[in-house]
């Protein structure tokens, strides 16, 4: 330090304020600490990166082109919209109050829990230190804070491809997508994971023709290969063109350049979205003054409590474990509550995965094949989201349910669905795998007809010999 | 997926044995090559041992608090890859009947690689709280579930259960409490650095007859010294304090009288005079004290040895000292005066023959050519290993001390040439 730092006291410091950091903050506050909370947008950040530029408004974007979709394609159940459009302007009003909403009510949370927000960029000077400095104001002199405990939820960030640097207006990231104030003719999406499929979905719904390009030899290819033929088959419809095996090089004049095994082509796009997965927000945090090195993927290791050091916790995507707001959540709590003394240990059975595709995907445990590997005796069925009469009401047949067991305990270890409102089901999934229920507890609970979640309780009847709606197994 | 048993390394020089501090991973969990494992603790330092390639821990070797040898059995990983090639020979060394691994006590006799314990959230956060391993519990419910009530069993019956605290809740209007409230007497097992710190100490108490000189030293040649070189270093941003000057000032002196700074075997009677002059210096921590070293602290300028004080500082706030920033001490510093301390009798630090402590500098009224003037002292205690120094000695070395310390200039001459005594 040099003459003038005089530190600020501070019981407990949280950096970041997306999902993982506002509920860290709060949590804190609940056991009585004082908190601070430092983001680099400081009250505007409040809600990091899920409330305001990514899941929320991706969700806000998803219903309005399924809104649009369907008013363009169910005409055969009676539905008449002639030549219904959207208008991006006033979507993108919409989607503001969305986001201002929730996130007001978080700033408002904090408030009324004593939590103080701070605006800058914060990193170690010590182990027991954090210099803040205000990206905005520069020349301001910069902040000492000498912490008691600190949780780090500093999130990630889109990564980028080499030859395809974002410049927010031609090459585009997932958060510059969303903030488009209309709707491009021809649309290049690289990537074709979760956040790739969701937006390339969406934009051509709206209306754009989009390609999406993928390195990998299939869409979502870091999900089980089952999930890629319910997608494949509804992106044709749409007419979303998917190169796989593909690599994209670089974009100049409305042409994007490609390289696959066979021959360079070319495809023309007025926007390319470049959606090729996050990195963790680790580089800038002066870990190394509290002795914290990042493994090769730039995570912060932890223990169970999510504790690095004595006093200092990671959580969310800096740490081990799929970068998704829910987890983040969860290890808040535990991070907390093991830097107030209290046992905790991050260790749930599962965290659930979803993807706002068309139709939707969720997985909650393992799959048959990761449970093979493991050398689990395991068995499954599927069955089909066609038999479901609620999904014939609504005119979404698509995707189906599998569920996963352990042959000798016929304990439920995996369910994995595809279709309409997927994302919702998984839920009552999630309960039966953290509780350890057999086949028998989800086939006796009685589920409500006419809904879609029916088709676990009939999944569960089925893995029992004593199916009602599907043919048994033999 | 392949399951092997990967074996206590050998950490630092000369070690033996290790104590378990604190399981980072439970078993049925997965680590990731190279995440930390398990946190153990040598005679030297508290060290975690990383997992040697990804994969499920499938059994711990050994509770926490037990010692494990070097080369017994530490945990057995079910390997994601392929088994790492461990490539020692202390691998197939037989395990001690102390460290075999037991196979974990699970629902089902056969071993089920990653299958976790089953139970819910809710019993497994009663487990965590009664501190339980959930699979050392055997579950009743259907297939094999834990419940609550099993976590309870398994910890006893007489065990009362914890008291929540901190729920954010206001709390109830309570009677007003004594002013002393009677509490339970607390019995907890010896462990970790304390347990050293136990041990150490009573090795010398019980082996080393001490003897100590008490001194009080004008020191105000040392604090004009420490001023100048204070301004001097902070423009190399060093904070300099009166330690580097000690420690100046005690290498100086352990080079003028080689009998401090040697060791003494008396199983085998014999002196061991050592070469170089390796200055540990006493810090307290969280987990109690240890005591970093500042090796060849006689062949660096005050400056260096600042900042290799401020090094050993962080890392022993941070806990991440080496073995090698904890071994090799000839002699040690203790001091006591940055607590407040005015004096105190410090204790050697086996197999090192001699210890000094320094209290903390204050204006006293001293009687100065017959008239009472106000100076600044310094009082100083030097211990010494009896069999190897008489008084005469001990006073000739403290003496010496004291001529560097009163004045400080004489630091600049740099030390006589190696070998001569």
């Amino acid at each position: 330090m040099v003459v003038g730092e005089i530190p600020v006291s501070a019981d407990l410091v949280v950096v970041g304020a997306g999902p993982g950091g506002y509920a860290a903050a709060l949590r804190g506050a609940q056991l009585g600490r004082d908190v601070v909370l430092i983001d680099r947008d400081g009250p505007d950040g409040v809600g990091g990166v899920c409330l305001n530029v990514g899941c929320i408004p991706s969700k806000a974007l998803i219903e309005t082109a399924n809104h649009l979709d369907h008013a363009n394609t169910m005409s055969h159940t009676g539905l008449r919209f002639d030549g219904a459009t959207v208008d991006m302007n006033a979507w993108q009003q919409w989607k503001g109050t969305v986001v201002d909403g929730l996130t007001g009510g978080i700033r408002q949370l904090l408030r009324t829990a004593g939590v103080s927000v701070i605006t800058g960029h914060a990193r170690l000077s010590r182990a027991d230190q954090l210099v803040v400095t205000d990206p905005v104001r520069p020349l301001a002199l910069a902040q000492y804070f000498q912490f008691n405990d600190l949780v780090l939820a500093t999130g990630s960030r889109p990564a980028e491809l080499p030859g395809l640097a974002r410049d927010g207006i031609t090459i585009l990231n997932s958060t510059d997508v969303l903030a488009l104030d209309h709707l491009p003719e021809r649309i290049a999406v690289i990537g074709a994971g979760y956040i790739g499929l969701e937006l390339g979905t969406a934009l051509a719904k709206l209306g754009a023709k989009v390609t999406i390009v993928e390195y990998a030899s299939r869409v979502l290819p870091t999900m089980d290969a089952m999930f890629a033929r319910p997608i494949d088959r509804r992106l044709r419809q749409l007419g979303i063109e998917v190169r796989l095996n593909t690599a994209a090089v670089s974009f100049g004049d409305g042409v994007l350049d490609l390289a696959s095994s066979e021959t360079p082509s070319q495809i023309r796009a007025d926007i390319v979205v470049v959606a090729v997965g996050r990195i963790p927000n680790t580089d800038q945090l002066g870990l190394d003054a509290a002795g914290i090195m990042v493994d090769s993927r730039g995570l912060v290791p932890v223990g169970a409590d999510r504790r690095a050091r004595r006093h200092i916790a990671a959580i969310g995507d800096i740490v081990t474990g799929p970068a998704l707001a829910h987890k983040a959540t969860a290890e808040a709590d535990v991070a907390v509550e093991a830097l107030c003394g209290h046992p905790a240990a991050f260790a749930p059975a599962t965290i659930p995965a979803v993807v706002f595709c068309d139709p939707e995907l969720a997985s909650a445990g393992i799959t048959v094949d990761e449970g093979r590997a493991a050398g689990i005796d395991i068995d499954c069925v599927t069955i089909p989201m066609g038999a479901s009469g609620r999904a014939a009401t609504m005119d979404a047949r698509d995707g189906f349910v599998q569920l996963v067991w352990e042959r000798d305990t016929q304990t439920v270890v995996g369910v994995h669905i595809a279709g309409a409102h997927a994302s919702e089901l998984i839920a009552e999934a999630v309960l039966a795998i953290e509780m350890a229920a057999t086949l028998e507890d989800v086939a006796g609970s009685i589920h409500a007809h006419p809904t879609l979640s029916e088709q676990l309780g009939e999944a569960a009847h089925l893995a029992l010999g004593r199916p009602v709606h599907v043919p048994a197994r033999r | 997926m392949a399951e092997f048993d990967f074996p206590m390394p050998d950490v630092g020089e000369g070690l033996s044995e290790a104590e378990i501090v604190e399981w980072v991973v439970a078993v049925g969990d997965l680590v990731e090559e190279d995440h930390p494992v398990v946190v153990v603790q040598t005679d030297k330092a508290v060290v975690d041992i990383p997992a040697p390639t990804s994969g499920r821990l499938v059994a711990q070797a050994a509770a926490v608090g037990e010692i494990v040898l070097i080369g017994s059995t530490l945990f057995r990983l079910d390997a994601v890859g392929a088994v790492p090639d461990l490539g020692t020979p202390r691998h197939a060394r037989p395990a001690t009947p102390a460290t075999v691994i037991a196979p974990e006590p699970t629902a089902a006799a056969e071993p089920a690689p990653t299958r976790k314990p089953k139970a819910s959230p809710a019993t497994r956060k009663r487990a965590l709280d009664l501190g339980l391993v959930l699979a050392d519990v055997t579950g009743t419910g259907p297939g094999g579930r834990i419940t609550t009530a099993d976590v309870e069993a398994a910890v006893g019956a007489t065990k009362t259960p914890r008291s929540t605290v901190g729920t954010g809740a206001p709390k109830p209007a309570l009677p007003a409490p004594l002013l002393h409230p009677p509490g339970e007497d607390r019995v907890e097992p010896l462990r970790g650095t304390r347990r050293q710190i136990a041990r150490s100490m009573t090795e010398s108490w019980r082996t080393v007859p001490h003897v100590t000189e008490l001194r009080e030293l004008d020191a105000t040649e040392l604090i004009r010294a420490h001023r100048t070189l204070r301004q001097h270093l902070a423009d190399r941003d060093i904070k300099l304090t009166l330690l580097p000057l000690f420690v100046a000032a005690s290498a100086a002196a352990l080079r003028e009288h080689p009998t401090f700074n040697a060791s003494l075997d008396y199983d085998n009677e014999m002196i061991t005079y050592r070469a170089r002059c390796n200055i540990g210096i006493a810090m307290s921590t969280e987990d109690g004290l240890v005591v970093p070293v500042i090796h060849d602290a006689d062949q660096l300028s005050i400056e260096e040895i600042a900042r290799r004080i401020d090094a050993l500082n962080t890392a022993a706030r941070t806990r991440t000292l080496t073995v090698d920033q904890l071994s090799g001490g000839t002699f040690t510093i203790s001091n006591y005066g940055s607590y407040g301390t005015w004096m105190g009798t410090p204790i050697i630090r086996p197999p090192e023959a001699a210890i000094v402590g320094f209290g903390r500098v204050k204006d006293a009224v001293v009687a100065h050519e017959g008239q009472p003037v106000v100076k600044p002292i310094l009082p100083m205690a030097v211990s010494a290993d009896h069999r190897l120094n008489d008084g005469h000695h001990l006073g000739a070395f403290v003496s010496t001390i004291e001529r560097y310390l009163t004045n400080p200039v004489l630091l600049l001459a740099g030390h006589p040439a190696q070998g001569g005594s």
